[in-house]
């Protein structure tokens, strides 16, 4: 793909004002419910003073971990000089952009006070890891801008690999961020351990290559151009490298939690005995999104582009699960207050496993989002030229 | 001498109504209710300075009130609500972000939105007893709302 | 006229003060902080619950704190607020049987403050953890972060509140000591007072740093423990014969 000019989206009309108003329809839904659970309370959502963070959260962790991953394709080209990917780079800097928005976006209108957004822009505690966040996520969009600026402007084209540098830099420095918002948690017992953040860092790479694999079938096909099976091969191989860290970080994360024996309780709940939860852990996050993808792809020598569909399909609802057993199942399992002893009764709910059924407001307001995200892709890449098409 | 005495004690009657009814330094209350405000003669700063600056004092005290635990009542959004509020036959205070009441009255004619009462009461309330005022002075108050609208 | 009208001023803040104040007040208010002055750490507020003294179904302390607070529940128990709850726990080994209130804590080393993106949460000077709810955004993490699960978010819109315990949907909240009672003087909480004239006398509230109080009087008689001191928050409610 050496020989190649970057183009707008040339998709038939009828299919993309399909595709629009499809999305913008999901995103009212999301709007709608967003502003009923503002005004009504969040009584309304299945989240109560147990379950404090719930769907919307999933939602929202999920995208702003694909959004430092789908940088992964520009660093690649940037940061670590593989030509093959340069001409999807600027594509790749988009979709970070857009998921990082819808993500934040789903989390500021789950906020109890949304209205306040200006206190959290303006007041800062920077003990905080949120507080943190703020600043890491404002700072990846002006890199990201920068960096598609000059990925795009051919006066200063020469800054690109720079500033790919630094955006890979920062993702890696974000992903930290997101992953210590858990892992800085005392309190919680499937929290407190610094494996989180590498934890998030392989997981980003492994979704954000999928969403992107799956994003560019998509343009691909509205374009009605093929997809290098080069590029399919090279996604393949990252795929199976990045389930491989995953299971790596995955386990180690869980040996820590086993080896520390006071933390034995939580391990054995989100494992064996947790119901819901050790189902969506083995089934949803062990099986569906790692353990099966990873046995396709290593079976997928050709790297057949329907397969690798597949797969990254997988990976994503099993991402979906991963980031739920991680959010739900460390706020389900109770407290520990009282090491020595056992609770017999509280009416805060202290000695009960905690249980979780998303209401239709939040689910709306995630999927809501994620159209936000699709759709300022879809509405860039009509206008703006980031397809590569051969000359 | 007789007639001397009726003549300044109507005076005097006159004066102490008029002052009553140009309360708030000359100019009357904004909106008549049946406040313990009516029977003042001032706020706690010039009226002027009240009516465009009021926010500015609570946004001060509130921060010095939450973090510094000062709890002076000049500024203070309870002792707003305490003295401005209104009061119905029975005594018993009307929220003062209800339709016509003094904050909203004021604030849906300059179409600003008042956020304190999602987290503040906006009447007197206080835990272990209701808060109503006493007859005399709900009579007073009356009275003095009364003269008020008559004018 | 400026002189008078500062006269009428001045009256008029007394005949308001007359009429709040002795409601907050409580007859042993001793040396109390003038109503303009700011908090100092020359105090620093802390709690001793004697757990044997606690007794099994009382809930007297948590009535008097919803009434002080104006908490008053919408049915729904997993959504409504809980400023002091009272937990029955028994011990593993032992297997003696023990009740008493869990509220917040009053971390020294707050894990709520450390978390809280925009500082709402934050310890006054005199000790008492708190949520400035005009900053509050509620996000929650606070509620993530603290291990006593001492706060509770306010799910619905609330139109009874007390003038004296501001509190609002969308924000987070959780035990501030009373703290409208003690900037007015008062050397008492809502609870302890509830459980002393319950008889019990389990709840003991006062100035850590003042060596007559009757806190640390309590404290010295029994030997109380911080719940989970192995996280080293070095709370200001003690707990004896856990």
């Amino acid at each position: 793909m050496s020989d190649y000019t970057l183009n707008k989206l040339k998709a038939p009309r009828l299919l993309y004002w399909g595709i629009f108003l499809f999305l913008g329809f999901l995103i009212v839904i999301g709007l709608a419910s967003s502003s009923y659970m503002e005004h009504e309370g969040h009584y309304v959502t299945g989240m109560n003073n147990q379950i404090v963070w719930g769907l919307p959260h999933i939602f929202a962790v999920t995208l702003i971990v694909i959004a430092s991953g789908v940088l992964n394709i520009a660093s690649m080209s940037s940061a670590f000089n593989k030509k093959l990917y340069k001409p999807l780079a600027p594509l790749s800097a988009l979709f970070a952009i857009a998921f990082l928005i819808a993500g934040l976006i789903i989390l500021v209108l789950d906020l109890g006070r949304p209205d306040r957004l200006i206190v959290a822009m303006t007041t800062y505690n920077f003990k905080s890891i949120f507080a943190w966040n703020i600043f890491l996520y404002s700072g990846f969009f002006v890199i990201l801008a920068v960096y598609i600026w000059s990925m795009l402007d051919f006066n200063v084209t020469r800054f690109s690999s720079l500033v790919g540098k630094i955006a890979f830099g920062w993702r890696i420095i974000l992903t930290t961020g997101t992953g210590s918002i858990f892992g800085f948690l005392v309190a919680r017992e499937a929290y407190s351990t610094a494996v989180l953040a590498p934890l998030f860092i392989v997981m980003s790479l492994l979704y954000g290559t999928a969403v992107f694999y799956l994003l560019l079938r998509v343009i691909s096909r509205l374009q009605s151009i093929n997809i290098p099976d080069e590029i399919t091969k090279n996604i393949r191989r990252l795929m199976i490298i990045f389930l491989l860290a995953n299971i790596y970080f995955l386990i180690l994360y869980h040996i820590t939690n086993l080896y520390i024996s006071k933390q034995i309780a939580v391990e054995s709940f989100i494992l064996l005995n947790g119901g819901g939860y050790t189902t969506m852990f083995w089934l949803g996050q062990v099986g569906l999104g790692l353990v099966i993808p990873l046995l396709y792809e290593m079976t997928n020598d050709e790297g057949r582009s329907f397969g690798l569909t597949i797969t990254s399909l997988m990976v994503l609802v099993g991402g979906f699960f991963a980031v739920a057993v991680i959010i739900i199942g460390g706020q389900a399992f109770p407290l520990n207050i009282f090491p020595d002893h056992i609770i017999l009764e509280s009416s805060f709910y202290d000695n009960v496993i905690h249980s979780y059924t998303p209401s239709i407001f939040e689910f709306g307001l995630g999927v809501g989002g994620t159209s936000l995200a699709l759709i300022i892709i879809l509405i860039l890449i009509t206008n703006l030229k980031f397809i590569p098409v051969k000359k | 001498m007789l007639r001397l005495l009726i003549i300044s004690s109507l005076i005097f009657v006159c004066m102490a109504n008029l002052q009553t009814i140009s309360a708030h330094d000359g100019n009357p209350h904004i909106s008549p209710g049946k406040s313990k405000a009516d029977s003042q003669e001032a706020c706690v700063e010039p009226t002027d300075v009240m009516r465009k600056e009021h926010y500015l004092f609570l946004l001060h005290q509130r921060d010095e009130t939450v973090i510094n635990g000062i709890r002076t009542k000049n500024h203070s959004l309870a002792n707003c609500i305490d003295c401005h509020v209104s009061y119905d036959e029975k005594g018993k205070a009307i929220p003062i972000n209800a339709e016509g009441q003094f904050c909203q009255d004021c604030h849906v004619k300059t179409a600003t939105n008042i956020t304190c009462f999602s987290c503040h009461a906006a009447e007197p309330r206080y835990p272990n007893h209701e808060k109503t005022i006493s007859k005399d002075e709900l009579k007073e108050i009356s009275k003095i709302a009364k003269r008020i609208k008559d004018e | 006229m400026n002189n008078r009208r500062h006269f009428l001023v001045k009256s008029a803040s007394a005949l308001t003060m007359t009429f709040i104040v002795p409601s907050l007040l409580s007859s042993n208010a001793q040396a109390k902080k003038p109503l303009d002055q700011k908090v100092t750490d020359k105090k620093s507020w802390g709690m001793h619950i004697d757990v044997d003294k606690c007794v099994d179904g009382c809930t007297a302390c948590v009535d008097a704190c919803n009434e002080e607070n104006g908490l008053t529940g919408f049915g729904r128990p997993e959504t409504d607020s809980q400023w002091i709850r009272k937990i029955k726990i028994k011990d593993k080994t032992t297997e003696k049987i023990t009740t008493m209130p869990m509220l917040c804590q009053h971390c020294e080393n707050p894990p709520c403050c450390d978390v809280c993106p925009t500082g709402a949460s934050f310890k006054r000077v005199d000790g008492i953890v708190m949520v400035n709810q005009h900053t509050c955004i509620g996000c929650r993490y606070c509620m993530m972060a603290c291990p006593f699960k001492a706060r509770s978010f306010v799910h619905e819109t609330l139109t009874t509140q007390n003038t004296n315990a501001p509190r609002g949907k969308g924000c987070v909240e959780s035990c501030n000591l009373c703290v409208n009672k003690i900037d007015h003087g008062s050397d008492t909480t809502a609870c302890e007072d509830a459980c002393s004239k319950a008889g019990h006398n389990a709840i003991t509230f006062g100035d850590l740093k003042d060596s007559n109080s009757k806190v640390r009087l309590a404290i010295e008689s029994n030997s109380p423990r911080r719940l989970r001191d192995d996280l080293n928050l070095k709370q200001k409610v003690f707990y004896s014969n856990i």
